[in-house]
């Protein structure tokens, strides 16, 4: 036979509606996989990390890619392509982040087909899209045999690889809530070979500031240090209430570096990731800080 | 050995011609270009979606054919090395690519050439760190990419120019 | 009749032949033939995931029940060509039998009906292992206390003659005496001394290794191979390896090849598919995959290097004392002993107190073999390192420092070898220039430092055996080459080529290239150690004036003059010394016809052909009785240079570095076409970036953490500096015996990046690196360190 890598699975589904979809997805159960862009999916069945019985993709309900600005907030779809993210008008100011993290994936070709519900939902510690969307308070639409249910997209994720969804539920959209005035979000990614790496770490900084320039509101996020990708209240909190200062920032990053559990793999040491977090904590505050203050 | 009654109907567009596949779902798209279609110039080089030697056109953009299911092709219009030419004319890329010196062992060059395209598509008047930022997901070992920067600029600059087209 | 000048191709940058096909995709690669075998069986193969263990036992009887499992072979088995040395399998990719010594090292293989049912048996296969203790760590693995890489009672058993008395890893060594570096120290007025340390790294040519083998009707093979040397390398070991193929028996054919880069010279895949072609009498496809290619197919070798030099006052180095040692990964008693990577101490100064100790040991790490430059830019990695730290000493610039020691044309080397080419100089100064050396960094407050530093670099040429070619000249007066040297994208049949149509003053277009394939082109040994512009390259012009030489012959007795009254340019005969035109070459080749058959002369269809075999003088011996201090008046061939200047920028705070610009210069002698020359600084210039800062092999638990290429990490479009910012330039020194005085060059490209690097990241930051790669993690590492200094 012809030098074909096949997966082995038995069955393809293409539902055009979402009720099909989840109607398949419940009869599948747990041998089934869905499939989004495929850039993680497809490496992962060829690589024999996956055996699956049944693919079932996404690609054929248009709805799942639309992008709606609505009064409390911006919604996109799961199928959002990460291409098109990257260049959405409509993320604008305290949303650019979001922009930001899904230009950070990998390469053109990747971006053309992979998605923003994809690279949520392979629940990658890495994932670039991810803490953007975390400081950005996004929540998860989901829709399964039981009916709609919506969770803060920190509380989407259980491991890496792992989130909440049940066998029969997909995720549908996330929302973007609206953002305050004088808010300021920066996601940085570090990797050695810019987006071609997949991150080392990723910092995602949100600061909203009152008239007096004090800190209400402040989220950070980061990427690549955790099983999952971690929020840091205890820097967060440290933070609230105060004026920035050089000063506190470096302690807000000394802060973070501190509360992160990396480990050692083949992009880094935990040493250095720890070391990281707290250069690009301060940094992305600093930048942060300084949006905030412009809009 | 394969069960045809697992096997999908895919309608699409190769090359400019129509297509109706009827094939095993559980094979990515390379593998049905090169071994259903025969259209062995989109190339293996790894196999965890990075080396970009499989990249083709779909509906004018990039994407790596080893990361797709051949479902996923459904309806789209797909371009591979094999139809950037006009049989003996050259694409205005590939031209490039030739008179550049752009090509040593030639392994990646499909891949790049495509790339190359799809980054004019996107923006017609790409500068420099634009060609560099659409071309990094495409790795090449022999040429050390300078002379492939190289053609990307001067196949711009000759359909900028005019006569030449870019309708892939 | 056309101008003779248009007709001399050497020097211009004439297209490359296979370009056309290649921009199209019409190119053929061995996998691409794939289709043409509705047939087709796929081999796979199990590997060790231990980095040392012993086999207990292996139970294949599952893999084998599996329905389109056609064979199953593993090491015990009686037809596997040399599995009584168990270590073989090292080079040759053969399952191994009584133990496994690195984590990738093949355990079992299958031949299926698909790709999917193989790789199912295999996981159907169940090996019982016992693990045994494991060295991946070069240093450790030197010394009689180490860890042995393997079993000595199996080394004895296979015949190896057991553990070295140097210890159970040492492999071998080679020693070098010249003058009397003691008492040179002595007389010394500076002297410096660094341990230094080169990785281990992948070549990483996009498409993988693999062949298709096809069974013959006379039960032999045809092999399509991306394969090294179809003669020299593949034919040759499948003769030695399966004595039931005759010569007769075995073809192979290697199509358009993608790069190599030393990578195949060894024949990995070919064993083994040709014994699942010979087991099944079908036609096999093997193919590595990518992580294959990084845990199975073989690296470079690493290189510690512990270097001293003594120096005068003014500059003079007078000593050299090096300990050196090459770590030649999972392998017992090969051709390693130190030797390839100390040639780099040796070629570049003119050091006239040299000891030498260099050895070579083994570990429990992907096999070692050729990776571009032999060992070099790994050995003067340390050279030009400690050269920078003199010079600091001596308060010269690092030019001058170089200049001053540079061997010069027509003086000796510590070898004892007389240097007849060497281009170095105009290099060196040419990047010093191009960077503006003299002209320091504009620093500013944000966390990247910026600085610029030089370096230079030579490599020797192996004389490694001959090659042949065979020169046709068709009835319609048209040029056909037949070589069967490796054509991996390098260009060398564009530049043969070259040399054809100039020799035979015609238009290019007229000159035809058939490669590489046994049935039809002549013996030619394997593309390594940039030899083939220069040994297939005198071997064409040779057989080309063997066919001009018959063409005066015959156009002589055509016209009844002397064969050496005629001369032969554009297609056509001459009288000597004249534009009087004798006869158009076409018409020497008489048509003839059934009934009225030519008795002598050419005949219409038939061609002339030329032979030529060029074989380089072999070394004189350096080893044995009278030997004792290592040197000859011929270790190598000749020696081919390079000089590099970087300015980069260093992240304080992350360790990370960019390159910002860069000057690369080629010794290449005279360039035959010089785009192609610059092909290869390019290349050259980017892969030894990337194995200076980023990419190279990492092990945990005995096994490499980054088998893929996300995480062995090449550089990218987005790592290489702007166009304006990379330059380059070919400065040639002609080489005598060189065809039309050309040489290879793409190797010495790759030696002076990584301490050109080292060198500007001091002037930026202070610290003096001692370990390529520079990942951003040890920079930071050594800034840390500093700043700890500092602090007390």
């Amino acid at each position: 036979m012809l030098g074909v890598q096949k997966m082995k699975f038995n069955s393809y589904h293409e539902p055009e509606t979402i009720e099909e979809c989840i109607q398949i997805l419940d009869e599948q159960g747990a041998d089934a996989k869905i499939l989004a862009g495929g850039t993680d999916l497809v490496i992962r069945m060829r690589s024999r990390v996956f055996k699956l019985k049944a693919v079932v993709s996404l690609n054929a309900i248009p709805e799942l890619s639309e992008v709606t600005l609505k009064e409390d907030g911006l919604y996109i779809g799961a199928m959002a392509r990460l291409m098109d993210v990257s260049k959405l008008e409509l993320l604008t100011d305290a949303w650019e982040i979001v922009k930001t993290g899904a230009g950070n994936v990998s390469s053109m070709q990747v971006r053309n087909i992979a998605t923003l519900g994809g690279n949520t939902c392979n629940a990658s510690p890495s994932a670039d899209t991810v803490p953007s969307l975390v400081v950005s308070g996004a929540i998860a639409n989901i829709i399964g045999k039981n009916g709609p249910r919506s969770v803060l997209l920190e509380d989407f994720f259980t491991g890496p690889g792992k989130t909440v969804l049940a066998k029969d539920e997909i995720l549908v959209s996330f929302k973007l809530p609206n953002y305050a005035d004088k808010t300021g979000a920066v996601y940085k990614k570090y990797s050695i070979r810019g987006d071609t790496d997949i991150a080392i770490i990723g910092v995602a900084g949100k600061i909203t500031l009152n008239a007096q320039g004090e800190v209400v509101d402040v989220k950070i996020a980061l990427g690549g240090v955790a099983p999952t990708v971690m929020r840091v209240p205890k820097a967060e909190a440290f933070l609230t209430g105060k004026k920035l200062t050089d000063q506190l920032i470096e302690e807000a990053a000394v802060i973070a570096s501190e509360s992160c559990t990396p480990i050692t793999d083949a992009r880094a040491t935990k040493e250095y990731r720890t070391e990281m977090v707290r250069v690009w904590v301060r940094h992305v505050l600093t930048d942060a800080a300084q949006e905030a203050q412009k809009n | 050995m394969q069960n045809k009654s697992n096997f999908i109907k895919v309608d699409c567009e190769v090359n400019g011609k129509p297509v109706s596949l009827h094939v095993s779902p559980d094979q990515t798209v390379v593998d049905v270009l090169r071994n259903e279609l025969g259209l062995t110039g989109t190339k293996k080089g790894c196999d965890d979606g990075n080396c970009g030697a499989c990249t083709i056109l779909l509906d004018g953009k990039a994407a790596k054919s080893c990361s797709m299911l051949i479902g996923q092709v459904r309806n789209k219009k797909i371009t591979t090395i094999e139809g950037v030419s006009n049989g003996e004319i050259l694409h205005p890329m590939q031209q490039a690519f030739i008179d550049t010196f752009a090509i040593q062992c030639g392994f990646c060059t499909p891949g790049m050439i495509l790339s190359g395209i799809a980054i004019l598509n996107e923006n017609p008047d790409a500068d420099e760190e634009e060609i560099r930022e659409g071309l990094h997901g495409n790795l090449c070992r022999c040429t050390g990419y300078v002379k492939i920067v190289e053609a990307v600029e001067i196949a711009r600059d000759r359909m900028n120019a005019g006569g030449a087209k870019n309708e892939i | 009749m056309s101008d003779c000048e248009n007709t001399n191709y050497i020097g211009k940058s004439v297209q490359r032949v296979d370009a056309f096909e290649k921009a199209t995709g019409k190119a053929k690669y061995f996998e691409d033939y794939q289709i043409q075998y509705r047939d087709l069986l796929h081999v796979k193969v199990l590997r060790s995931p231990h980095a040392h263990a012993k086999i207990i036992s292996i139970d294949v009887s599952a893999a084998e029940a599996l329905p389109g499992v056609i064979t199953v072979v593993k090491g015990s088995d009686t037809d596997i060509p040399w599995s009584d040395l168990p270590y073989a399998s090292a080079y040759y990719g053969n399952p191994a039998r009584y133990e496994v010594i690195w984590a990738g090292q093949a355990v079992v293989a299958v031949a299926a009906e698909s790709i999917e049912i193989a790789e199912e048996a295999l996981e159907l296969v169940k090996v019982e292992y016992e693990m045994l203790p494991y060295v991946t760590d070069q240093r450790l693995a030197m010394g009689v206390d180490a860890i042995p890489v393997t079993s000595p009672e199996l080394e004895i058993a296979a015949g190896y003659g057991g553990p070295q008395p140097e210890g159970p890893n040492v492999m071998g060594s080679y020693k070098l005496r010249h003058g009397d570096v003691d008492k040179a120290f002595e007389e010394a007025d500076v002297i410096v001394e660094e341990e230094y340390q080169a990785g281990k790294k992948s070549t990483s040519q996009i498409e993988c290794n693999g062949s298709i083998v096809e069974y013959q009707q006379d039960g032999g093979v045809k092999i399509i191979t991306n394969g090294c040397g179809v003669h020299g390398v593949i034919k040759n070991h499948i003769l030695t390896m399966y004595p039931q193929l005759t010569s007769s028996k075995v073809r192979v054919i290697q199509p358009v090849t993608g790069g190599s880069f030393g990578n195949r010279l060894f024949p990995l895949v070919e064993p083994l598919a040709v014994l699942m072609a010979l087991r099944t009498k079908r036609t096999v496809s093997y193919v590595l995959t990518r992580k294959e290619m990084y845990t199975s197919s073989p690296s470079n070798w690493p290189v510690y290097t512990k270097l001293k030099l003594g120096a005068k006052k003014d500059g003079t180095i007078i000593a050299e004392k090096l300990e050196l040692v090459e770590d030649a990964g999972a392998q017992i008693r090969g051709y390693f002993d130190g030797r390839l990577s100390s040639s780099g101490l040796m070629c570049v100064y003119n050091i006239p107190n040299v000891h030498c100790d260099s050895y070579a040991v083994s570990t429990n790490t992907v096999p070692c073999a050729p990776y571009r430059g032999l060992g070099c830019a790994e050995s003067e990695w340390a050279m030009e390192n400690l050269l920078d730290v003199l010079a600091e000493k001596l308060d010269m610039d690092p030019l001058e420092i170089r200049l001053k020691n540079m061997i010069k044309n027509g003086e000796t080397n510590a070898y004892g070898e007389k240097v007849t080419s060497i281009g170095l100089g105009k290099c060196l100064k040419a990047v010093a220039d191009g960077i503006k050396i003299d002209e320091p960094c504009q620093q500013d407050d944000g966390p990247w430092k910026y600085g610029k530093g030089i370096a230079a670099a030579g490599k020797q040429n192996t004389p490694l055996g001959r090659a042949e070619a065979d020169c046709l000249v068709h009835s319609d007066g048209s040029i056909e080459i037949l070589v069967s040297c490796d054509e991996q994208g390098m260009g060398v049949q564009s530049a043969l080529r070259q040399m054809a149509a100039t020799e035979f003053k015609i238009d290019i277009a007229r000159v035809k290239m058939t490669r590489a394939d046994t049935a039809i082109t002549p013996f030619d040994n394997f593309g390594a150690s940039s030899r083939t512009t220069y040994t297939t390259g005198n071997a064409v012009i040779i057989a080309c004036q063997d066919a001009i030489d018959q063409l005066k012959e015959a156009a002589g007795r055509e016209v009844g003059l002397a064969k050496k009254q005629i001369t032969i340019k554009d297609g056509k005969a001459y009288i000597v010394g004249s534009n009087t035109e004798v006869i158009d070459i076409a018409d020497l080749f008489k048509p003839f016809d059934f009934f009225t058959q030519q008795t002598w002369g050419l005949l219409k269809g038939t061609p002339v052909r030329g032979r030529g075999v060029f074989c380089p003088a072999p070394a004189v011996p350096w080893f044995g009785p009278g030997h004792e201090d290592g040197r000859t008046p011929r270790m190598w061939n000749w020696y081919q240079f390079s000089a590099f200047g970087a300015e980069v920028a260093v992240n304080e705070e992350t360790g990370q570095i960019k390159i910002l610009k860069l000057m690369s210069t080629a010794d290449s002698g005279n360039p035959i076409n010089p785009k192609l020359v610059e092909g290869q600084i390019d290349g050259g210039v980017i892969m030894a970036l990337g194995f200076s800062i980023m990419d190279h092999h990492m092990y945990q638990d005995g096994k490499m953490m980054n088998p893929n290429m996300s995480d062995y990490r090449l550089p990218t479009t987005l790592e290489t500096p702007l166009q304006k910012n990379f330059m380059r330039a070919i400065l040639p020194d002609p080489l005598p015996d060189g065809p039309f005085n050309a040489k290879g060059m793409a190797e010495s490209i790759m030696i002076p990046v990584g301490p050109a690097i080292a060198s500007a990241i001091y002037q930026a930051i202070g610290v003096r690196p001692t370990e390529m790669p520079m990942t951003a993690e040890s920079i930071l590492k050594l800034i840390k360190d500093k700043e700890a200094n500092n602090a007390k």
